[in-house]
């Protein structure tokens, strides 16, 4: 089925180094609209489409090759100062860039590209031409006077080539592609009505899927798929790589000490010297194992730019789509994250930046009339915090009402009049992340495609990360995300029921409090304790694990999940750790994230605190009690 | 010089994709002994550090292209007589004429084949038997 066979490796190459350098244009463009005049990036983004045009001429993909190549002289046009960037060209460029970015897709899938949108190609053509005339006769002009042959003295060989490559192909050159894509788009309206007539979507003809859904502006199933088989490559700096290396030669090294040591002692030896030895090589391969484990985890981060450098792109095409004027400012986009990680941040981020645009920031008279500058910006920051990763996307715009959401969620039924009455500004924020909830009545064709906050949440969660709103009516919305470094090592909270230890996710500790029975008050038949002027709830681990519950707890661990914050009662603590998590597979009971081994070899039950909760709620706690706390 | 399978080469382009399809093609008519440099500058660099016999280059490259590198490495004493083959994507005249003008040794458009490029060399080769 694929049209490379012996040059998939060369297509994966040509597709992951050509979506960079697309992504790369993509900003420039935004740039270019901004300064459009700036030469640099107008050579910049010519040399961008010159060099996937260079590289699809070797993967004999003549469509790529066609689209890449117009684009490309209406950049050089542009630098030459022969053509004036208009709105209407640039929406013309952005078009073919997209086009292009198509064709990557089909590429990735091994199947030649089909022939661009004829539009597109008739739109770039047109803007060739309309300035063509004026254009080609001064560039003729220009060359004609040069002497066609001046033989450079000991070269006499490359002159008569130079001769033979001009007279063959001086017409061509200029005409030859030019003709071809005039044929393309000649053809079009014929392979059009081809479609139409046969209403399959695997027309035989070659021109048939395009012309079918193009307009619709969804990005092809063929881009998605082709995204989701790049991730099983990865690009690491080779020096991570050497020193991944390194460090598996020096435990090489440890362990050769190791067992001559054990030799040593197995034969009786144990005088203090040989333990002193055996302490040190031991001391020594603890070293290099955390090591090598921090340099293994390093292959795997990426910086976060890789991901950031397309939604300017795509805040801007929506801002345009909505009469918005909207920048996007990037930050830290130097910032490392786990791989993963970033291909599962990247729709939650789409999201929440069409959010922003969508919702947060105001059309320009609103603006003006608020007396805030016409242009908004929307800025998506990251940055690492300690063992985090925090994510930020703010914007400019009106804020969000506490009351209008309060009252949005009373009306869809999500929560009852009374216990909006209960909550406060933050818990009334976090409504919108409800299931079902929409702060628009009316469903835009941008933000309302399904995806609702909702499950932005659910995929940070799975990250083990967390989303926190700020909100200030007038001036802004910032939205928090908070990540852990890496998914593979889990820090973890060990408590004791008993002598039973539990692993719990650090990450939902806030603090540890001594459970003093006295202040312990009775709300509504449930046990809370006020901390600070917030009222919690106290949980028992023992009655969430279903363990008879004969003895009060003795310390409680202040815990906040997205949902709720409460108290997690507890008989004692073990300490902290680092987890290596190992999942349970198919043997997995319910609120049990996984299993650790502690250092002495003990087996640890990694709690799933969403779980195990879910299903308290549900059993114990159908009412209201808790649910006022769902929400916090 | 003969074609000799163990001729250094230098690849010159900004998209390493296109450094491994120039490589590989060398490769398959025999010649192994290939570095590769990102853009004029550091192309130059490379060959000031010696040991090149021959250099392919892109046109159009960031920081300095082809054609500058070409100038550059005619105008420099102790690499002028290197052989120097300019790659693109271009047949356009005003591009061959400048080439020429330059001192470029070859000319050769993109996508080629090994054959073409075994043919662009083996002239080049030729001529520098003959000098």
């Amino acid at each position: 089925m694929s049209d490379f066979s012996g040059m998939e490796d060369l297509l994966q190459d040509f597709l992951q180094e050509a979506h960079d350098l697309l992504s790369d244009v993509d900003n420039k463009l935004v740039d270019l609209e901004k300064m459009p005049d700036d030469k640099g990036l107008l050579n910049d983004i010519f040399r961008g489409f010159h060099t996937v045009k260079g590289g699809a001429g070797f993967l004999n993909a003549s469509e790529l090759v066609t689209l890449c190549h117009l684009t490309e002289n209406l950049f050089d046009r542009l630098r030459n100062g022969e053509l004036e960037l208009t709105a209407e060209l640039m929406d013309v460029i952005m078009d073919a860039t997209k086009g292009v970015r198509e064709m990557f897709g089909e590429l990735g899938q091994g199947v030649q590209p089909q022939p661009a949108d004829p539009h597109v190609i008739a739109a770039l053509q047109g803007a060739l031409n309309g300035d063509l005339h004026a254009a080609a006769a001064p560039a003729v002009a220009a060359a004609a006077p040069v002497p066609p042959s001046p033989p450079v003295s000991g070269e006499p060989d490359w002159a008569s080539l130079q001769a033979a490559v001009t007279g063959e192909a001086a017409q061509p050159a200029q005409g030859e592609l030019i003709t071809r894509a005039e044929a393309v788009a000649a053809a079009q309206p014929a392979a059009a009505v081809a479609v139409q007539a046969a209403s399959g979507k695997e027309a035989p003809s070659p021109f048939g899927r395009r012309a079918s859904d193009r307009p619709a502006g969804q990005p092809s199933n063929a881009r998605r798929a082709e995204e989701r088989g790049r991730e099983n490559t990865i690009r690491v700096d080779t020096s991570r790589l050497d020193q991944v290396l390194n460090l598996s030669g020096e435990i090489g090294l440890t362990k050769n000490r190791l067992t001559s040591l054990r030799a040593d002692i197995l034969a009786g030896k144990s005088d203090s010297e040989t333990l002193h030895a055996l302490d040190q090589a031991v001391s020594q391969l603890d070293l290099l194992v955390s090591d090598l484990q921090n340099s293994v985890m390093k292959t795997r981060m990426q910086p976060i730019g890789r991901l950031f450098q397309k939604y300017p792109r795509i805040a801007r095409d929506l801002a345009r789509q909505l009469g918005k004027d909207v920048e996007l400012v990037l930050a830290g986009e130097e910032t490392e994250v786990d791989k993963t990680m970033i291909e599962d941040l990247a729709d939650p981020l789409i999201h929440l930046i069409r959010n922003a645009v969508d919702h947060g920031v105001e059309m320009p008279e609103e603006r003006a009339a608020a007396g805030k500058p016409a242009k908004s910006l929307v800025r998506l920051e990251a940055r690492q915090e300690g063992d985090h990763i925090v994510l930020i996307i703010a914007d400019d715009g009106k804020g969000m009402s506490a009351e209008r959401i309060r009252a949005k969620a009373v009306d869809k039924g999500l929560i009852s009049e009374e216990e909006a009455n209960t909550l406060d500004e933050r818990q009334s924020l976090n409504l919108i992340f409800l299931p079902g909830f929409s702060t628009k009545t009316q469903i835009s064709d941008v933000s309302g495609r399904g995806v609702g906050m909702d499950v932005v949440k659910t995929n940070i969660q799975k990250l083990n990360g967390s989303v926190e709103i700020r909100s200030e009516p007038g001036k802004g919305s910032v939205f928090l995300i908070s990540l852990p470094l890496t998914l593979a090592i889990l820090p973890v909270l060990l408590v004791l029921l008993g002598d039973q230890p539990f692993a719990l996710p650090l990450s939902l500790v806030r603090e540890i409090l001594p459970i003093d029975q006295q202040r312990i008050q009775e709300v509504g038949g449930k046990e809370t304790l006020v901390v600070r002027g917030e009222v919690l709830p106290v949980i028992s681990l023992a009655r969430l694990l279903g363990w008879p519950t004969d003895r009060s707890p003795e310390y409680g661990v202040f815990m906040q999940t997205a949902e709720r914050s409460f108290i997690l009662g507890v008989d004692s603590f073990a300490g902290r750790d680092d987890a290596v998590i190992k999942s349970l597979e198919d043997f997995r009971p319910k609120g049990v994230a996984g299993v650790t081994t502690l250092s002495n070899g003990q087996i640890v039950l990694i709690l799933d605190m969403k779980e195990l909760l879910t299903d308290f709620g549900q059993h114990v706690d159908a009412g209201t009690a808790i649910r006022n706390f769902e929400f916090s | 010089m003969a074609a000799d399978p163990k001729t250094r080469f230098l690849v010159v382009d900004d998209f390493s994709t296109m450094r491994r399809i120039v490589r590989n093609l060398l490769k398959e008519l025999g010649f192994t002994n290939v570095d590769e440099a990102e853009d004029g500058a550091i192309a130059l660099q490379k060959l000031q550090g010696g040991g090149f016999e021959f250099v392919v280059t892109d046109w159009n490259m960031p920081n300095m292209d082809g054609l500058t590198l070409l100038q550059t490495i005619r105008a420099t004493p102790n690499l002028k007589h290197l052989p120097v083959l300019m790659i693109t994507a271009e047949a356009k005249k005003e591009n061959i004429i400048a080439a020429a003008q330059a001192g470029a040794s070859g000319y050769i458009v993109k996508p080629f084949t090994a054959g073409t490029l075994s043919e662009k060399l083996n002239k080049i080769f030729e001529k520098y038997g003959q000098a």
